[in-house]
């Protein structure tokens, strides 16, 4: 028996569960890529359920089918023009309104769809009963109550699901709009209708309405007509209300989502604050918030710099103790070298990812799920700000301590184009795990570690002052904050380790091709005996402006690879005198640069994958040379004022 | 009484009555913020109470529609509100 195959797509605003119902539905039948073309996440998955396969698409968490953003025109585009069998709107019971204002646009899309009213524990905890089955009546549409995060209901959910598939002929109930708006609409649908476009004739006219400027010019290549005539409906709705038409229509469609809420709705206000609302109002106070905003973030890189440096070391030791066999089978020709240079690149990335960069995730993933990120990034926003950035930038810029290059991946949160470039741009200077292994291991041990606080003070400075040239150099005007801040709640550990799971996926994809290559490649000039030439062309910088010893022009090569080579090959290259020959200015200096002086190749890729070849090689190139620039300076700082 | 937003104290309350576009940008991403903050529920008519504000000019918090907003300052002062007795 062939399967009957099915596509389910799940939408819902940010942050109600959807990822958990997701999970549920389809275990670890997963995979998470992009949209075609587009730098939007895309996950999917497949279920088999009474003889169907069913595929399951997880569009992303939207508030609008507006164009505000690359994710909004994704899903509606997904909806209207590939048409799932069915949507399942994820709705938050416990924040209903907002969420039937983006449930009454997904019924104005005429998909067929099923309600799964999730998070019905919380909204008890707030106070809350829904009436479901009223609800459903309301709007046409079946709805299931859930609890996603104990899998209640969603076996349900998927019996209501293919119940409305095999029904056929089940759209979901009309938003009525105004008596002057729908004379209006009635006077042009039929237009609209004859030039057969990918939308529904009636959701393309209230768009036309709203002024969406994409809707619009599709509609206008197809007939130039349209356009003037719902102008001026536009202008006389205008009239009528004395705001803009876009604003009338978006009012109503939330007057009708406040009036279904009050009528299915019973709110009794609890008669003591809830535990949501005091750790809401304790971390997001003026004081308190801030002192334990500062406690969670150290206590995090304090638990992953103490964990995965002792994972690290012990990977390490692991493989390394395989190197004799390595040699016995391979010999020890240029070619044993070569797979062995290869090998080591792929030691390195495990040793980097799996000890530092898995648990960061994970702990992040938990904080992300629970809410209190949301609250860290309204706390941040008044610093963000001074670059050009919201709070929700501090998201990436946290992950960036960790490893540049989910960081740079990461600041897909942000809204537009520009920011996230304006993000990437400043989190790629961030100083990741292995920079700090550079710093504490050189400066912080032979020097001092208050000299290892200062360097790493000035690269605030330098990362705040170079993100602010930044933002006044990019054109355009910066977006603001505006998020919602969810209930707090017990996170979900299978969704929260899947993940993690994806996004150290990713990474290996992204960083662990790379980082072989190149390896290969400098093996191979080593073989060669290149290195000792480009060290000698490098001379001129490295010890006539910046202070430093010719070896260290092969150190700093090497650290494009992975920035915590650049210790480790400069202790190689000093033997057997070691780091001690550096004088404190030197390995002063030298830290400085390779803070720095270039992202990895790594992170290059995944600026590359973002942000495309040109903007890489110019924020790779001007790097490089500006921090070549500051640490010939910093060095004729320190020489001359003999502080150190 | 018409106010900006930012005009309210921690736990007062007002009606929108309209949201001034962006300065010095028409059109454009004008229209995208005003849309935006249509989208989130801050249309006209809305009642929003202020909870709370972030120290150092940061963001300010606000109750709508039965949900939690936080919303940058600049975009708050742009928010016009109406204080009901």
């Amino acid at each position: 028996m062939t399967k009957k195959k099915l596509t389910i797509a799940l939408a819902g605003n940010a942050n109600v569960g959807k990822s958990v119902i997701f999970n549920q539905l389809t275990g670890l039948h997963q995979h998470i890529g992009n949209w075609p073309g587009k730098t939007v996440e895309k996950a999917e998955g497949t279920l088999h359920f009474k003889g169907y396969e069913i595929d399951i698409i997880d569009l992303p968490g939207i508030y609008s089918l507006s164009t505000y953003s690359l994710e909004e025109l994704v899903s509606r585009e997904y909806i209207a023009v590939e048409r799932p069998d069915l949507v399942i709107n994820v709705v938050d019971a416990s924040v209903l309104e907002r969420n039937l204002f983006f449930t009454l646009q997904l019924t104005e899309l005429e998909t067929p769809m099923v309600i799964a009213l999730n998070q019905v524990d919380i909204a008890k905890k707030k106070g809350i009963e829904i009436d479901y089955e009223k609800l459903g009546q309301t709007l046409g549409v079946p709805v299931v109550p859930t609890v996603a995060i104990r899998g209640i209901g969603v076996y349900k959910l998927l019996e209501a699901a293919l119940e409305t598939i095999e029904k056929e002929e089940s759209k979901p109930r009309q938003t009525t709009y105004g008596e002057e708006i729908e004379e209006r609409i009635e006077k042009i649908v039929s237009l609209v209708e004859k030039i057969g476009f990918k939308y529904p004739a009636r959701w393309t006219v209230v768009k036309l309405l709203e002024g969406d400027e994409e809707v619009e010019k599709e509609v206008s290549k197809k007939n130039p007509d349209i356009l003037p005539i719902v102008k001026k409906m536009a202008e006389e709705i205008e009239e009528i209300h004395g705001h803009s038409c876009s604003t009338v229509v978006t009012s109503e469609r939330y007057e009708l989502a406040g009036r279904i809420a009050r009528e299915v709705q019973q709110i009794m206000p609890a008669a003591k604050p809830s535990t949501s609302q005091r750790l809401h109002d304790l971390t997001t106070h003026r004081v308190f918030g801030y002192l334990l905003m500062a406690a969670t973030v150290l206590s995090i890189f304090y638990a992953i710099f103490t964990f995965g440096g002792y994972a690290s070391t012990f990977l390490n030791d692991v493989f390394y103790s395989w190197e004799p066999i390595f040699e016995n089978v391979l010999g020890k020709g240029i070619l044993g070298e070569l797979v062995w240079g290869g090998v080591e690149g792929i030691v390195a990335g495990v040793t980097v990812a799996l000890p530092y960069i898995a648990p960061f995730y994970f702990l992040l993933y938990v904080l992300e799920d629970s809410g209190y990120l949301s609250r860290v990034a309204f706390l941040m926003d008044v610093a963000m700000h001074k670059i050009g950035l919201h709070g929700k930038a501090f998201i990436p810029a946290m992950l960036a301590y960790g490893c540049n290059v989910p960081a740079c991946l990461g600041c897909r949160i942000m809204e537009t184009r520009r920011e996230r470039l304006l993000a990437a741009f400043v989190v790629t200077m961030i100083p990741c795990a292995a920079t700090t292994v550079v710093v504490l291991g050189l400066v912080g041990t032979f020097v001092s570690i208050e000299w290892a606080m200062i360097l790493y003070i000035i690269d605030l400075v330098i990362i705040f002052l170079l993100g602010r040239v930044a933002f006044k150099a990019l054109p355009g005007e910066p977006t603001e904050l505006i998020m919602e801040m969810h209930e707090y709640r017990l996170p979900h550990l299978k969704t929260v380790v899947s993940q993690t799971w994806f996004r150290l996926e990713e990474f290996i994809k992204i960083a662990f091709p790379l980082i072989v290559v190149s390896s290969l490649v400098i093996k191979s000039m080593e073989i060669l005996g290149f290195l000792e030439l480009i060290s000698d062309a490098l001379s001129p910088v490295t010890v006539g402006w910046l202070g430093l010893r010719p070896e260290i022009g092969i150190s700093l090569i090497f650290g494009v690879l992975r920035k915590e080579l650049t210790l480790i090959m400069l202790a190689a290259l000093l033997e057997p005198a070691g780091l001690g020959v550096l004088t404190p200015v030197q390995m002063v200096v030298f830290a400085l640069v390779t803070m720095l002086y270039i992202p990895c190749v790594a992170t290059i890729a995944a600026f590359v994958k973002e942000f495309g070849w040109t903007k890489a090689s110019f924020i790779t190139i001007s790097r490089i040379i500006f921090a070549i620039s500051i640490g010939g300076i910093a060095f004729r700082i320190l020489s001359l004022s003999k502080i150190l | 009484m018409e106010l900006p937003l930012t005009a309210l104290k921690d736990g007062e309350s007002g009606i929108i009555t309209s949201v001034k576009a962006s300065p010095g940008h028409g059109g454009g991403r004008g229209w995208g913020f005003q849309k935006r903050l249509m989208d989130m529920g801050l249309t006209p008519g809305t009642k929003v109470m202020v909870v709370k504000s972030a120290p150092f000019h940061g963001p300010i918090e606000v109750h709508v529609r039965g949900s939690s907003l936080a919303l940058g300052r600049g975009m708050a002062e742009r928010i016009l509100v109406a204080i009901d007795k």
